[in-house]
């Protein structure tokens, strides 16, 4: 079995996206692997003039510190695209995601559904594990 | 030349407060036709719901049957993009059928220059998957239309944004060329020029990123060099275009600095790829400035249909001739590494 090294996890400094993050750290810490946070920049953000990096930046730090987890082992990668690709190309270079994670928002308002879920999206579609977490 | 457009309908309920694709976009289309007056010479058609089997030769079935339900549990966000209402499930089977009722009538008369005009914008919708403002990929729902007959579909996108969707429907299929150009990075940030087509179509797809600020001139010269070889070799028997005028030096999406004079110029280039009358349709994809938008749908009508009118001059000298340089050494280099690769049986 390939040996856990890089954990990608789906970030928009939503709680639940927050929550993802806490346990991507946990995990990380147990099994030395890296975190990379991937956000998307979607045609809203452009349409807006919404620049995230900075916010994202100063979320992570604040987690990292609340976590105790290394701000060294953790790199953020802002990408263009809708959330779902956005991660589902982590599994490539130069990320190369060994495990993907996300929150557990994104049911939307029709809990039923799978349309607008992207942690369904990607259980259906990714090419390694993903780890969607709740939020308590 | 007669303009085979499709007949309007009722897309006021596919609306979100705020949100750039809107219906406003689909008067200033509607305006340009006017712009042309085009009088005995504008035909429409439709409208036209397209059908569950029409949808499925590009959709899955299961997304179909979730779009249907989410927009009549009253619709919501998809993603933070895109939007569905109680209506929009109606509108979007419109808007896809009208595409297939304007290449309907084309065949029929054997002759005039299509325009599909529709909302919402279509070419990022994947398989299963609705994103980036598109629920129903409208032009790849005719394109199959086609291919099920056994024509040879090329698709022409000139969006701004990479049409992520049409690529993916036809990505291993030899019967589409998909030739995109589009800024880069952006939205959706796919569109690289090593992606070339799946194993059984590899170079039908064509992918030619622009650095922002991009003139007319250097899109040209990227359909010329890199394009306009495959295409003469594939042959086309129909001619699509995903005509996204978002690459206008107005549009606030985005960064290209096109002007209507170059969609006029763009709208003759297609044309010519045609293989006879009846064979060219547009298909409405981005544009949200609504004068450029209004003013390059005109330009591009006009040109195509060998109709005089006024619009910009082209735009020249911005960045971009470089990146063609290494987009043409890209893709060479990927494509012989993938006919390398499928020898051995070791590409997908």
């Amino acid at each position: 079995m390939k040996t856990l090294e890089t954990i990608a996890v789906g970030f928009d400094d939503s709680p639940d996206s927050r929550a993802a993050v806490r346990w991507a750290f946990s995990l990380a810490s147990r099994v030395e692997a890296n975190v990379v946070i991937v956000h998307a920049v979607g045609l809203m953000d452009r349409f807006e003039g919404r620049d995230d990096a900075p916010a994202i930046e100063e979320s992570l730090h604040r987690l990292c510190d609340d976590c105790d987890f290394e701000r060294e082992r953790v790199r953020v990668h802002i990408s263009n695209g809708d959330a779902c690709s956005v991660l589902l190309r982590a599994v490539d270079d130069p990320i190369a995601a060994d495990l993907l994670v996300v929150g557990s928002r994104g049911q939307g308002k029709h809990p039923g559904l799978l349309l607008g879920s992207t942690s369904l999206e990607l259980a259906e579609h990714a090419s390694v594990p993903v780890v969607i977490v709740p939020t308590l | 030349m007669m303009l085979i457009a499709n007949a309007p309908y009722d897309d006021a309920g596919h609306e979100e407060s705020g949100h750039p694709e809107r219906p406003d976009r689909m008067s200033a289309a509607r305006g340009a036709l006017d712009d042309l007056h085009l009088a005995e010479d504008l035909r429409e058609v439709g409208p036209y719901l397209a059908s569950r089997s029409e949808l499925m030769r590009v959709h899955a079935g299961t997304y179909l049957d979730e779009l249907g339900a989410f927009c009549y549990a009253g619709g919501g966000d998809i993603d933070v993009d895109t939007y569905a209402t109680y209506d929009s499930w109606l509108i979007a089977q419109n808007a896809a059928g009208a595409g297939l009722a304007v290449i309907g009538e084309l065949e029929r008369l054997q002759d005039g220059v299509g325009f599909v005009a529709t909302r919402p914008p279509g070419h990022h919708a994947l398989r299963d998957r609705g994103m980036g403002f598109c629920l129903l990929n409208n032009i790849a729902i005719a394109a199959a239309s086609l291919t099920a007959k056994g024509e040879r579909v090329l698709i022409v996108d000139w969006d701004v944004h990479h049409g992520n969707g049409t690529q993916s429907i036809f990505w291993d299929n030899p019967d589409v060329l998909y030739v995109s150009t589009h800024q880069s990075p952006l939205f959706p940030g796919s569109g690289a020029p090593y992606e070339i087509g799946g194993m059984k179509a590899l170079g039908r797809t064509i992918n030619i990123p622009l650095p922002a600020g991009a003139t007319g001139d250097v899109l040209r010269r990227g359909l010329a060099e890199i394009a306009t070889p495959v295409i003469d070799d594939f042959a086309p028997t129909w001619v699509l275009v995903s005509a996204g005028f978002d690459s206008h030096r107005d549009d606030p999406m985005a960064d290209l600095a096109l002007t209507s004079g170059d969609f006029a110029l763009l709208g003759r280039s297609v044309a010519q790829f045609a293989p006879r009358r009846g064979r060219l349709a547009f298909f409405l994809e981005g544009g949200y400035n609504l004068g450029a938008l209004r003013t390059s749908v005109a330009a591009t009508l006009a040109s195509a249909l060998d109709e005089s009118i006024e619009f910009e001059r082209p735009s020249s000298g911005g960045p971009g001739m470089t990146t063609i340089d290494s987009t043409l050494e890209e893709r060479s280099v990927a494509l012989r590494i993938a006919h390398e690769a499928a020898a051995k049986g070791d590409y997908s």
